[in-house]
């Protein structure tokens, strides 16, 4: 009896989907030194990959009218991540495939004939929360959002690019024929403005949000990426510390996201794939089961009701709901809001719209659109409040909204 | 907008298409440090098919409802030209005279070429263009990451180098295409209308050098400049395609003195005029007939009576009346704003006489190359 009765119940929790799920990805404990580990290091061969779906960002689209047609009807990529960590760091590595090697170049000696003006690279990115503690209240996907910053390190296959101050040193900043050397000289000249410039494009950003991310030039940022290319897929690594002034990711499970840009597409910025916050287990810490179970969460709610709900709601009378609804500059497309963000994030926006404000566009861009009004720099969503709404059609609606995603190619 | 605009006037009555402004701007700024492709300052030939290639194709702008439109960033080697030298060093040994890039596409790849038929109606003007520096850019609505700014002092639209990632949207939102990217430094650059000379008093470099005496530099609401009075007070000077939206701030008097036609047996026909009203038309805008017709007018008027000050001030005596820029109202600003002193060039662009002595250059000493502040 008291058997039967267990099992009623845990058919009860299957059934609203709070069973305790596995994380997405789980770290191993390492003894060996990561902090300039590369993805050919021997680590990863004894290190489980799992499955990261990458959705294609529709939130907004930008201006760039090829883009915009090449990029029409991505589908999502499925990359495999693995995560390592030791006492003082944590590593990552992704794996994606991508047919074409973009890379973005630029070789001073060969100045004149080795420039494009439309060339973009391949890259990666992977972002932590500052604080990753309030599992119903993490920041925004993209980029995070006010009041909960993010951290994102980003590595893009770019070489020879230079500082726009560089050491402030103008006169390697010549061209090499307006210079008043020859042979020798011209050659060490050429040596010297070479070695200023840099192959290895990795960059880390805070943000609250994406029109206010801002790169950490002060190296109060210790990370290390690497980025490789074989068969048809790239291979990316990251390291950071465990703990920095940034995030603290020292702790049973922590929210982590990735990006990744096809510059065979013109991809940057926007215009990439990225994934929902998953759950990174460290192996061995205890805790984290609350942000593993939210991140894994299914609304029990019925998609088909919740589709009728978006209906009856006129959530079209701003928003691009599917892929096939007409554009609406008013406010985010939703298209693949199922893929990338979270049922907790989808519950917050409709109860609390103003919990967290997606910067959106240009704000002179679509000047009749405004998607927040701003008063002493607070924003305040124009989007209606949806509290009112019970419960079970809250639930029914994030379950359709958690519907909303591209398939995977 | 900002609290006062700097503006530009331009008269393509004057214009001969000599490109000293287009070189004057190359070596002040765009000769180096990624920079050799673009022109910030061109002088194309009307019609044609302008620098770069089709620009005024290529989208951008914004629409009557005030959304910015999506656009095409021009590819280098197709629209921009990339630039080619010559093999100097192999003439010493006696190799033949080569450009080392097969030139392919240049910025003044059809100059003079225009259209109509030699000799009856054939016809172009010169149509000198820097960056507009916007009212409502374009450019600075299309980038994501607010990196692009308008001073509050005077309007110059400027990049923040340190915001910039290099994502290129502002050449797609700008439908001048007067933003380019930068391969070297992977970000974005444009036409800074030489704000540290007008900070010091000094007009644009393409201004001060302009052997037409065509360009007039001044602040918009300054009632005694030039500039305003051919923008508001006869409204002579009219902004190029602003259905785009964008309300740029360099203005244009338009080509009314153009020679008159040919018939079959080539003779003048009297009272014609080679450039079509229309084509002027599409690049001012309907005022350019009420501008045209203020021209006439004044002209005839300053035959008739020796007076007129629109065409005295067309004629360009002083460049003191023709560059109202005022020292003064900058160092007030840096003031304001508790820079003092306002620091007078911006070291990203330039090696001048405000530039750190460690920075100061010493070649060949000891017959070997030296450069402080190397690396």
């Amino acid at each position: 009896m008291k058997k039967a009765a267990s099992s009623i119940i845990a058919a009860g929790v299957v059934a609203t989907s709070v069973m305790a799920a596995d994380a997405a990805i789980t770290a191993s404990k390492v003894d060996a030194d990561l902090s300039r580990i590369s993805y050919s290091s021997k680590i990863w061969a004894n290190t489980k990959f799992s499955d990261v779906v990458l959705y294609p960002q529709t939130t907004i689209r930008q201006n760039d009218k090829k883009a915009n047609e090449i990029n029409a009807n991505n589908k999502a990529k499925k990359a495999e991540v693995a995560a390592v960590y030791n006492g003082t760091d944590i590593a990552f590595m992704i794996k994606w495939a991508d047919a074409t090697m973009n890379i973005q170049t630029y070789n001073p000696e060969k100045l004149l004939t080795s420039y494009k003006s439309d060339q973009y690279s391949d890259g990666f990115a992977v972002q932590f929360a500052a604080d990753g503690s309030d599992v119903e209240r993490l920041p925004y996907i993209g980029m995070g959002s006010e009041g909960r910053p993010v951290v994102v390190h980003l590595q893009k296959a770019a070489q020879g690019v230079f500082e726009s101050n560089g050491d402030g040193n103008v006169y390697y900043q010549l061209n090499r024929n307006q210079t008043e050397l020859f042979g020798d000289d011209l050659a060490t000249f050429d040596r010297k403005v070479k070695n200023l410039g840099s192959n290895d494009y990795e960059r880390t950003f805070i943000s609250e949000g994406f029109r206010s991310m801002t790169e950490i030039k002060d190296s109060s940022s210790d990370s290390h990426a690497r980025l490789g290319y074989k068969a048809g897929s790239w291979m990316g690594t990251l390291s950071r510390p465990l703990q920095d002034e940034y995030a603290n990711l020292d702790s049973g499970a922590v929210p982590v996201a990735f990006a990744v840009w096809d510059g065979e597409k013109l991809g940057r910025d926007g215009i990439k794939n990225i994934s929902q916050w998953v759950s990174v287990k460290l192996d061995g810490k205890p805790g984290g089961e609350a942000l593993i179970t939210a991140l894994a969460e299914k609304a029990s709610g019925d998609a088909a009701k919740g589709k009728e709900a978006v209906a009856v709601n006129g959530c079209v009378g701003c928003h691009q709901v599917e892929e096939t609804d007409a554009p609406n500059l008013m406010g985010p497309t939703l298209s693949n809001i199922g893929g990338y963000n979270t049922a907790a994030y989808l519950r917050e926006s409709l109860k609390a719209p103003s919990a967290v404000v997606v910067p959106g566009y240009n704000r002179n861009a679509h000047s009749n659109y405004m998607w927040y009004t701003e008063e002493n720099g607070k924003r305040t969503s124009t989007m209606t409040d949806y509290s009112w709404l019970d419960d079970e059609t809250l639930n029914d609606i994030v379950a359709y909204l958690q519907t909303l995603k591209a398939e995977v190619e | 907008m900002s609290k006062r605009q700097l503006a530009m006037v331009m008269d393509l009555n004057k214009c001969i298409g000599c490109q000293t402004c287009t070189v004057a701007c190359k070596t002040q700024w765009t000769n180096r440090n990624g920079r050799e492709y673009m022109y910030w300052n061109n002088v194309e030939t009307y019609p044609g098919v302008g620098y770069p290639k089709n620009w005024m194709e290529l989208g951008g702008g914004f629409d009557a409802a005030g959304d910015l439109q999506p656009g095409v960033i021009p590819n280098l080697e197709a629209e921009y030209g990339v630039p080619w030298d010559y093999n100097y060093d192999e003439l010493a040994t006696g190799g033949s005279f080569e450009p080392n890039v097969e030139p392919t596409w240049g910025p003044n790849w059809d100059e003079d070429e225009g259209a109509g038929l030699f000799p009856e109606d054939n016809y172009f003007f010169y149509l000198p263009r820097i960056c507009n520096h916007c009212t409502n850019p374009g450019c600075l609505s299309a980038c994501p990451r607010d990196a692009i700014f308008k001073r509050e002092q005077d309007g110059v639209v400027l990049v923040d180098l340190d915001r910039c990632q290099g994502y290129r949207y502002c050449i797609a939102g700008c439908p001048y295409k007067k933003i380019y990217f930068n391969p070297k430094i992977s970000k974005s650059e444009k036409c800074i209308l030489c704000f540290p000379r007008v900070e010091q008093g000094l007009p644009p470099a393409c201004a001060q050098q302009c052997v037409g005496r065509i360009r007039f530099v001044g602040f918009l609401d300054d009632e005694e400049g030039q500039v305003h009075k051919l923008v508001h007070k006869y409204k002579v000077a009219l902004g190029l395609r602003t259905e785009y939206g964008t309300q740029p701030n360099v203005y244009y008097v338009p080509p009314t003195e153009s020679p008159a036609k040919f018939d079959a047996n080539g003779k003048i026909i009297e009272g014609s005029t080679r450039i079509p009203v229309e084509e002027l038309e599409k690049l001012f805008g309907p005022d350019v007939h009420r501008a045209i017709k203020t021209l006439k007018a004044e002209m005839k008027k300053r035959k008739e009576t020796g007076e007129s000050e629109l065409m005295d001030i067309l004629i360009a005596y002083q460049h003191s009346d023709m560059f109202r820029l005022d020292n003064n109202y900058y160092s007030q600003v840096a003031k304001e704003n508790a820079q003092t002193p306002l620091a007078p060039l911006d070291t990203r662009y330039a090696a001048g006489k405000h530039t750190k002595p460690a920075h100061e250059m010493k070649f060949f000493q000891g017959g070997d190359f030296t450069a402080e502040g190397d690396h």
